[in-house]
């Protein structure tokens, strides 16, 4: 696993679609020191016009689906979509609930699916990388 | 000539001035530079973001300046109130207000001198 094309730092904006706050949590340990996940140039961005990767948690409730679509619109190109959590991968505990549109792939397409309730920062950091690498892939499809 | 203006405390000199604007012009012209230049200027993500929100016209988004004086407004609304009255924005109005106080001025004049 090499990064060759995508030179600079990756900046990922977290979105919450209606999540327990159980993944919000687990993706805050990811930035403490245990796990420090800023060392290596990944780190979360506060509007989707400076993102590389839409980090999604939660199911997405009927409320956030023109957020969603919006904030996905407003995320510059390449881009990649990364779930975190049951919820945002198939629904969840909330599965075929009433007030959900989602799961996530539903609304916006998603590249990078990382299941468990919540995952382990472990889990959340191989997600990023893999998305990484995807994005890499996309970069070096435009320049070429 | 110097261009330097003392005060007894300091100096003041455009030139310094100056050279200072165009020192930092060329370093946010620098990191200008080095911004994405891929985005699609045209579309959503040149938009304004607002948490997901729709963004509304700009009329609606800023607070008029008639905000700012609310409490001063509120305070004499009652002054406000009885001096709004009289503007009805008829001219008429205006030049019969203005021949009512040039006479009550020059009856009071009047009065005084004798």
């Amino acid at each position: 696993m090499s990064l060759k094309a995508f030179k600079r730092a990756l900046w990922v904006y977290h979105l919450n679609t209606g999540s327990c706050n159980g993944c919000d949590i687990e993706i805050l340990a990811v930035l403490t020191p245990r796990y420090d996940v800023e060392r290596f140039g990944i780190k979360l961005v506060g509007s989707p016009r400076h993102a590389d990767v839409l980090l999604v948690t939660g199911p997405v409730v009927k409320q956030m689906v023109p957020r969603v679509k919006r904030i996905y619109e407003q995320t510059p190109d390449p881009k990649l979509v990364m779930v975190v959590g049951n919820c945002g991968t198939e629904g969840g505990v909330f599965y075929e609930s009433y007030n959900l549109a989602g799961p996530v792939d539903q609304i916006i397409p998603v590249d990078v699916y990382v299941p468990g309730c919540p995952p382990r920062p472990e889990a959340i950091i191989h997600g990023v990388v893999t998305a990484w690498v995807k994005l890499e892939k996309l970069v070096k499809q435009e320049v070429a | 000539m110097t261009f330097i203006l003392e005060s007894g405390y300091a100096f003041w000199n455009p030139l310094i001035w100056i050279i200072v604007f165009i020192v930092v012009m060329v370093v946010v012209y620098f990191f200008r530079r080095r911004g994405q230049k891929k985005y699609k200027k045209d579309t959503a993500q040149a938009r304004i973001f607002l948490c997901g929100e729709e963004v509304p016209e700009a009329e609606q988004r800023h607070i008029r300046v008639g905000n700012i004086y609310w409490g001063f407004f509120e305070t004499l609304k009652e002054y406000y109130n009885q001096v709004l009255r009289p503007h009805t924005g008829i001219i008429n109005d205006y030049v019969l207000w203005f021949v009512a106080a040039t006479a009550i001025s020059a009856i009071v004049l009047l009065i005084a001198g004798l």
